[in-house]
């Protein structure tokens, strides 16, 4: 008891200087140790490493663009590693924070690339891309806003536009002798209908939180337009306190309280795409969901896509809303920054991956094959086969938006979007009142 | 010292000689010890550094004394991951060990198909956390889950969305995957009690059950403890299931705080109020351990020292 | 007691111990228990039989047909998906992992609860004791950023080694823990006795305490394997190339940028776990009986 005192000042004299080691190993290793990442080898030649996401559709077109551009440089090599979304959120956050992050780090745009730049992770390609105009003309001009930050370009639009749409189960609406909703009145108007005859009037995977953002994201752009997100974008305080805020979060809780999706849609998940499984499977009349969810219906639905059981469109207007019918949410793209640690080598090399392999027809053919529309303008005359039409169209709502918003989750910081979707998921519940909720939310705000 | 007594002495000797080998067998502790202040220790006053600063984990650190601190203990998520950590704590314990007690005796007793089921019992034990969730939110889906492979709507809940019922479920889950593995312990536990005490008792009359409340139990007691610590130790720091299985919802209804440490760290991008958090969860399994210790060490300690 | 643990070796080996078997005749069948374990038993494999049965789906009727009625056309395309991605050898990288972790981890631990129980009257080992209780608590993702820079620093980042390490670090408080508890009950005269017929601590501590300890070596063992076995974080964090890739890693780079390719996930669970039930079957004798050694001491 007696020498508490002293143990206690010790702990915090060794807690001091495990502060200053672990302060200088972050510094430290900014040093010549780090070749812009992995220890991939000590390749004498030029090296760079590029880290994204496993899996299909999109790992064997990634994997493609790089042996692709080996093959063309052979003293130049990109080593590519994939990683499962979740798994890849945690990585890169590690190893960035011991400067040991990839050449090339792939990403959503918005808030997270946001930190990477106040962290000074990742170059600035404005002035890059300003003189190499040609690259940035390939790349449709919508795409590069959640690339930036303050003015500056530090992502390189890459892969494809996912907008979300509103799809839905074309022959449940020709046998319950309906038609598909224009309006936010008219899907009110659907939901006891369907419900009479035991259907879901939409499907959700609730337990995945981000897919209930998407109700917010559209409601409150079709109510009072996009401006209102942008000043909760900018920081600006109290953003949320807008009425039209309250009047969506209003409308959400009465889609619930009127049993607008399937019983139980907290506990379905997105990621076992049970979400999807339901609209195709006749269980649910509608859904709103991400433009790839074309592909996952297309493959595990059987003959439901090929049969044209799927229908599709933007999401309706809301009766006396400000917001234009013809803005979108959803990722603008995908995203490819150079980490400002990785030497001048690594960079060239990243730099040249993107002005040739990133930009080429094959790039493009690639991702129309994956069965999305390319960030890579002039894609629409690759459109062929049975996918030509919702790639039209998704093409025609990611052309056609005045405003295409970046999911809010992706857009906002991470502090705040974890918030975000703490308090979606609340009020989907009824656990918390729009007033609760905007309050809470107007806390993280600038955050 | 010197001045003692020979007969005392001699009793002494043994023990005090016990305390004299220390020297002999501290060397013994070392590699143990060295390797955890290597990767245990070092590490965790890293993170009790960081409590001090401000870092988003991929820019600059930030000194900023307390704040870090306040902003942790102010937040009234903390008292509620407390809780929720201690809830999920007692509730599985509570659960697993009676379970575990009844099958282990059950089983203890050898017929083929006992050792049979003892085999399958196991197979939990080899699945991963992931993999376990992700097996069930596929058969508690409200529409496509077990309630709709055997037809029976009661099934049909809103099992990860409702608050309680999503605690529930942990729970439940929890307990499908350890209670095997403690029911093995207790099996090798109860082969152990001599079968004279039982015939003893018999004679006397004993039914199974007070010969279960008489004999069975006392005997399991160090074994309770064993299992005890492992199940209570294992549930402050486990998170894998947590993670995938409900991400700490609906809401924060199943955010224990291993779990809240990781969201403010690694989603949030909040290190310092994470590593607040984190020191937090040490000082609580440091006072259980204690709690623990006291219960599994039984006073010999004092003895060794004492005599 | 120490007759208890001396007459414990190997009947259960080459059968019932005949008192085990005598007492379960003179007794009425326990009912509670009985019930218990069937009911539990059908807890316990229906997810099981889920797994596998959903291991031989396609991915497209896995929505469409009942989850708990197999498909009618069985499909092994999961299963081919799953070995062409390599999983032998992220197997084999888990096995290494694994054992290379457990063995030095518990011997390790319990030399050092050798030396905190016999030398309990140092205040160096109650010092290193309570630094082994205090790690009890350490959640291994509170601390991986600056495992992850120790490991950087030791030129060890994407090698199997570098998952080993700290895995050991991280089993030793609870070993420690457990293994210390079990060897404190041990009665003294026996060390005593050892003492005097000259037999150094080394000697001891593997002559007696050894042998005396080993179902808890084995409970420890199992416990710490089981969790490195399955261990997520460390070989995410600390590899890199698929070279090194364990099994958890693996299942999870089978799933999609979107979403969870659950047959694929199912088959990889089953492939992956079925050598180990195996070896469980073949071994569990040896097991139980590691166990059954007393563990009630």
């Amino acid at each position: 008891m007696s020498n508490n005192p002293i143990s206690r000042r010790n702990f915090l004299g060794l807690a001091a200087g495990a502060a200053g080691a672990a302060a200088l190993a972050a510094c430290g290793s900014s040093g010549p140790s780090n070749s812009g990442g992995s220890s991939s080898g000590g390749s004498g030649g030029g090296a760079a490493s590029y880290w994204s996401l496993s899996g299909p559709p999109g790992e064997p077109y990634r994997q493609a663009a790089i042996d692709r551009f080996n093959k063309a440089n052979p003293d130049s090599k990109i080593t590519g590693t994939f990683f499962q979304n979740d798994a890849y959120k945690q990585k890169i956050k590690t190893a960035l924070g011991a400067n040991q992050g990839p050449t090339m780090i792939w990403g959503w745009g918005g808030g997270g690339l946001k930190e990477y730049v106040t962290s000074g992770q990742v170059e600035d390609l404005t002035s890059w891309l300003g003189e190499n105009a040609a690259v940035k003309s390939k790349i449709l001009p919508s795409s590069f806003g959640a690339g930036t930050v303050d003015g500056k370009i530090y992502a390189l639009p890459v892969e494809t536009v996912q907008p979300i749409v509103l799809f839905y189960n074309k022959k449940v609406f020709e046998s319950a002798g309906l038609q598909p909703p224009k309006s936010w009145g008219e899907i009110m108007a659907l939901v006891p209908q369907f419900n009479a005859k035991k259907i879901a009037p939409f499907s959700l995977g609730g337990q995945s939180r981000w897919t209930n953002m998407m109700w917010l994201e559209f409601l409150l752009d079709r109510t009072a337009g996009s401006e209102v997100f942008d000043k909760v974008f900018a920081g600006e305080k109290g953003a949320w306190s807008d009425p039209a805020v309250l009047d969506m979060l209003t409308k959400i809780q009465d889609l619930v309280k009127a049993n607008g999706f399937q019983k139980g849609f907290s506990s379905t998940t997105a990621d076992s795409n049970a979400d999807q499984a339901l609209l195709y499977t006749g269980k649910a009349a509608m859904m709103l969901h991400g433009s790839w969810s074309y592909g996952i219906q297309k493959e595990q639905g059987g003959n439901f896509v090929k049969d044209g059981g799927l229908g599709w469109m933007n999401f309706p207007a809301v009766e006396g809303g400000k917001g234009d019918p013809s803005n979108t949410v959803g990722n603008p793209g995908q995203y490819l920054s150079i980490s400002s640690k990785a030497t001048t080598e690594a960079k060239d090399i990243a730099k040249k991956f993107f002005s040739t392999t990133l930009v080429d027809d094959e790039e493009k053919a690639g991702w129309v094959k994956s069965g999305g529309v390319p960030v890579l303008t002039g894609s629409e005359s690759l459109f062929t086969g049975d996918d030509a039409g919702f790639l039209k169209d998704m093409a025609t709502i990611a052309n056609g938006a005045k405003v295409f918003a970046q999911s809010w989750d992706q857009a906002l910081s991470p502090t705040a979007a974890e918030t975000l979707l703490d308090n979606i998921a609340k009020l989907f519940q009824l656990q918390v009142s729009p007033q609760q909720w905007v309050d809470a939310m107007n806390g993280v705000i600038g955050k | 010292m010197t001045t003692i007594a020979p007969p005392v002495v001699r009793t002494k000797e043994p023990s005090r000689s016990t305390g004299g080998r220390s020297g002999p067998v501290l060397w013994m502790a070392l590699p143990a010890f060295v390797w955890f202040v290597f990767f245990g220790i070092i590490p965790l006053l890293g993170v009790l550094a960081l409590s001090f600063t401000t870092w988003n984990g991929i820019g600059e650190i930030v000194p900023s004394g307390l704040d870090s601190w306040k902003a942790t203990l102010s937040d009234p998520g903390l008292p509620h991951a407390l809780w929720v950590t201690f809830l999920i704590m007692a509730l599985s314990w509570a659960v697993q060990t009676p379970m575990s007690i009844l099958i282990g005796v059950f089983l203890a007793t050898s017929k083929r198909y006992r050792e049979f089921l003892a085999v399958l019992f196991f197979i939990p034990l080899l699945l991963s956390s992931a993999a376990i969730a992700i097996t069930y939110k596929a058969l508690l889906d409200p529409s496509f889950g077990l309630g709709s492979g055997l037809g029976i709507d009661l099934l049909n809940q809103d099992w990860l969305g409702n608050s309680t019922l999503a605690m529930a479920t942990l729970i439940f889950i929890v307990s499908w995957q350890f209670i095997p593995f403690h029911s093995l312990i207790y099996q090798g536990a109860v082969r152990q009690i001599p079968t004279s005490m039982y015939e003893a008792s018999q004679i006397d009359g004993a039914g199974r059950v007070r010969q279960f409340i008489s004999i069975t139990l006392p005997q399991l007691k160090y074994t309770i403890i064993t299992s005890s610590t492992l199940m209570v130790v294992g549930s402050l720091t486990f998170f894998d299931l947590i993670y995938v299985l409900t991400a700490g919802g609906p809401g924060d209804a199943t955010r224990a705080l291993a779990l809240a440490m990781y969201q403010q760290g690694f989603q949030a991008n909040l290190m310092g109020p994470a590593s607040a958090i984190a020191v937090i969860l040490v000082l609580v399994g440091l006072v259980l351990s204690l709690v623990l210790r006291r219960l599994g060490g039984r006073a010999d300690d004092s003895q060794l020292e004492g005599a | 007691m120490a007759t208890v643990t001396k007459h414990r070796p190997s009947p259960s080996v080459s059968g019932t111990p005949g008192g085990t078997r005598r007492r379960n005749k003179a007794m009425a069948y326990n009912w509670l228990g009985g019930g218990l374990s069937w009911v539990w038993l059908f807890v316990v494999m229906l997810p099981i039989y889920w797994i596998v049965i959903t291991s031989f789906k396609t991915q497209s009727n896995y929505f469409i047909t009942n989850p708990l009625v197999p498909a009618s056309d069985l499909t092994f395309e999961n299963y081919k998906t799953v070995i062409e991605s390599d999983i032998v050898r992220y197997f084999f990288n888990s096995v290494i992992v694994t054992l290379g972790a457990t063995v030095p981890a518990v011997l390790v631990s319990f030399m050092a609860a050798y030396a905190i129980v016999r030398g309990s009257g140092s205040r160096i080992l109650k010092g290193m004791n309570w630094v082994f209780l205090m790690g009890l608590a350490i959640p291994l993702q509170a601390v991986i950023i600056p495992v992850y820079l120790i490991i950087i620093r030791l030129k060890m980042y994407d090698t199997l080694a570098a998952i080993i390490l700290p895995s050991i670090a991280f089993a030793i408080p609870l070993s420690v823990l457990v293994l210390s508890n079990f060897i404190r009950d041990v009665p003294k005269e026996l060390f005593e006795s050892m003492r005097m017929d000259g037999a150094t601590e080394w000697g001891t501590l593997w002559r007696l305490a050894f042998p005396l300890t080993r179902p808890a070596l084995v409970t420890v063992a199992i416990y710490n394997g089981l969790g490195i076995w399955n261990g997520f974080l460390l070989p995410l964090v600390l590899t890199q190339s698929p070279d090194q890739r364990t099994v958890p890693l693996a299942l999870a780079s089978l799933s999609g940028q979107f979403g969870v390719n659950v047959p694929a996930i199912a088959a990889s669970v089953t492939l992956t776990t079925l050598p180990i039930v195996i070896l469980y079957a073949i071994g569990r004798r040896q097991l139980l009986s590691g166990l059954t050694a007393g563990f009630s001491k």
